[in-house]
């Protein structure tokens, strides 16, 4: 692409005092792009979105964001992004509209135009009819939307969304993923954490899958799938690795007590599944199969 | 995308001013709602020392009657009060629980920016607490000079001063508990030995001494003399030592709060 990256990441490495939360990623992002993030808890998803709207100085690397150092210019960089981070923070002690004009004054904002945009923001987030409410009445769901309007009062040109939906109803999730669509056609570029691979699937133009600090891998998502996994898998709940003798281009992976059998072609699945006469569960694999597979241990040792 | 985002970062005393807006809006309900402490605690301390301790100590207090000597130094003990709570516990509670610094400085708000403008916030409630007050024990006649009116501006820097100690506190803790430390081992003493219920006069030299450097003896020393009307030439050290040190204390406070925000 000949346009210049939005952001720019070259071996971006955290530590917190002897740990590495962040260890050496690299990656950039184009105007207009969804680029997420996939990873386990504790892959260090949070410290790169920190250090990347500048609210963690970082240990090591190359970071531009707009082609800005986080370092340099904070306040250059901040006022031309949106940020919904993994915690809510909302002002509890005020109301919907309240909490909209006191973040619109940290851009400086002016009166008026702040109060169209956040008439135009409660529509879009389909909050109009808790414009007056108070915080601790709304729902989760409610919340977040909140947060994700709260978000876009500077028109941001890019948006970083920290999990905008874990927890929440299906419902919501949809409604949120559709906005997502509605600014990303837009120009706007999203960054996205998310556990969830339909969202990822749904959303991202491109993913980075990450554990430990480290990148494990990164491309669109069916090409991911397609480069690192075979077409097509069986699951057999119950069933131990020895249990399958490896022929063809069979592969075997277990995932909790359920055994994960792929293959290039669903017929060498039919034979396995006939051997363990159990009911034929064959599909085509996914990204949770690739999520599993990349950053999947018996027992994830960090939780 | 919109490649020439027209609106330009606001300048520092811009971010400051909605800082200071954010709390005020936030906590508007507090003024109210903790006025009425700050109404009630001089009223009783006028009724138990006016009937008992007063008559006691008579006119040996500077040779002021006694509710006279310490009406200025308990409008001071409300800008004290106000800003030591909110700067330690409040500060705790946005930082640990509520998260609202990380909101704010996921903005073009800064770490300096954020603290200025508490700080601000916390004077701002100083200066009005300490305006109750006056106004409450003006009803009593123990105000006795029209240059009360400015006891506020001393309230306003006296919770600066205070309002840094807080956010030391909340940097250091490590629980909730911990501030029992700050209130009862900091704040009390200052309380106690800076002028305020008995005259430093009656204090050993060297802990006179000590006593007046540590913040609230000269902030209690102008209030009293702008109370009674009678200035000495301690006005002349008071007046910068009020204004110079809050503002190098909240410097530290700052920075001191860059330093566990921004990891
Ligand atoms: N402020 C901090 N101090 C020390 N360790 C931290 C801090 N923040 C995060 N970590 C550690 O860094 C690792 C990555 O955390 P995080 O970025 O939150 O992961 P994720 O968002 O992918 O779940 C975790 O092991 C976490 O415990
Ligand atoms: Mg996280």
């Amino acid at each position: 692409m000949a346009t210049k990256p939005l952001i720019q990441a070259r071996q971006v490495i955290k530590n917190y005092d002897d740990f590495r939360a962040v260890d050496g990623v690299d990656f950039t992002v184009q105007p207009g792009e969804c680029f997420g993030f996939l990873g386990p808890n504790g892959a260090g998803k949070s410290t790169l979105m920190k250090m990347i709207y500048c609210c963690s100085p970082r240990g090591g690397g190359e970071l531009s964001i707009f082609g800005q150092d986080p370092d340099k210019s904070p306040a250059q960089i901040k006022n031309r992004m949106g940020v919904v981070a993994q915690t809510d923070n909302l002002d509890e002690d005020v109301n919907v509209t309240q909490n909209l004009q006191i973040y619109g004054g940290y851009f400086g904002i002016p009166r008026k135009t702040l109060n169209e945009k956040i008439q135009e923001l409660l529509a879009f987030m389909a909050l109009e009819a808790k414009a007056t409410a108070g915080i601790r009445e709304l729902s989760g769901g409610m919340k977040r939307r909140l947060v994700i309007a709260r978000a876009l009062l500077n028109d941001p040109d890019l948006i970083i969304l920290d999990e905008p939906t874990t927890g929440l109803d299906p419902q919501v999730r949809h409604l949120i993923w559709a906005k997502m669509r509605e600014l990303k056609a837009k120009g706007v570029t999203i960054l996205l954490t998310t556990h969830y691979m339909e969202e990822a699937h749904e959303l991202c133009d491109r993913l980075l899958v990450m554990d430990k600090g480290k990148v494990l891998a990164m491309g669109k998502p069916d090409e991911l799938v397609k480069n690192n996994l075979p077409a097509y898998v069986l699951e057999l709940p119950g069933i131990k690795k020895e249990e399958v003798p490896l022929t063809g281009t069979l592969q075997v992976e277990l995932h909790g007590d359920k055994l994960f059998v792929f293959a290039a072609a669903p017929s060498e699945l039919e034979k396995v599944a006939l051997q363990f006469k159990g009911q034929l569960r064959i599909r085509t694999t996914g990204l949770e199969d690739l999520f599993l597979k990349l950053t999947g241990r018996d027992l994830h040792e960090s939780e | 995308m919109n490649p020439n985002n027209p609106r330009p970062v606001p300048g520092f005393f811009r971010l400051v001013g909605a800082v200071w807006y954010r709390h005020y809006r936030v906590y508007q309900n507090h003024f109210t709602t903790n006025s009425f402490p700050t109404v009630i605690e001089p009223l009783i301390l006028m009724l138990s020392f006016g009937w008992g301790l007063a008559q006691v100590v008579g006119n040996s207090m500077g040779g002021l009657d006694y509710l006279s000597f310490i009406a200025p130094a308990q409008a001071m003990m409300a800008a004290v009060y106000t800003s030591a709570f909110d700067e330690s516990y409040g500060t705790y509670f946005r930082m640990m629980v509520d998260h609202n610094y990380d909101a704010m400085l996921s903005t073009p708000v800064s770490v300096s920016e954020v603290f200025w403008g508490e700080l601000l916030y916390t004077g701002t409630k100083g200066a009005f607490f300490s305006a109750v007050v006056v106004a409450v024990l003006s009803c009593f006649g123990i105000i006795h000079s029209f240059w009360a009116v400015l006891v506020p501006v001393v309230g306003f820097f006296t919770a600066i001063a205070f309002g840094s100690l807080g956010l030391f506190a909340a940097r250091l803790v490590k629980n909730i508990n911990q501030f029992n430390f700050f209130i009862s081992g900091i704040i009390s003493p200052l309380i106690l030995f800076s002028g305020t219920f008995f005259s430093l006069e009656r204090m050993p030299a060297g802990p006179a001494l000590v006593a007046k450097v540590l913040p609230l003896y000269y902030f209690i020393d102008v209030s009293r003399m702008l109370t009674t009307g009678h200035f000495t030439d301690d006005l002349y050290i008071a007046i910068p030592y009020m204004v110079t040190v809050p503002l190098v204390m909240g410097f530290f406070a700052v920075r001191n709060m860059k330093a566990k925000l921004v990891q």
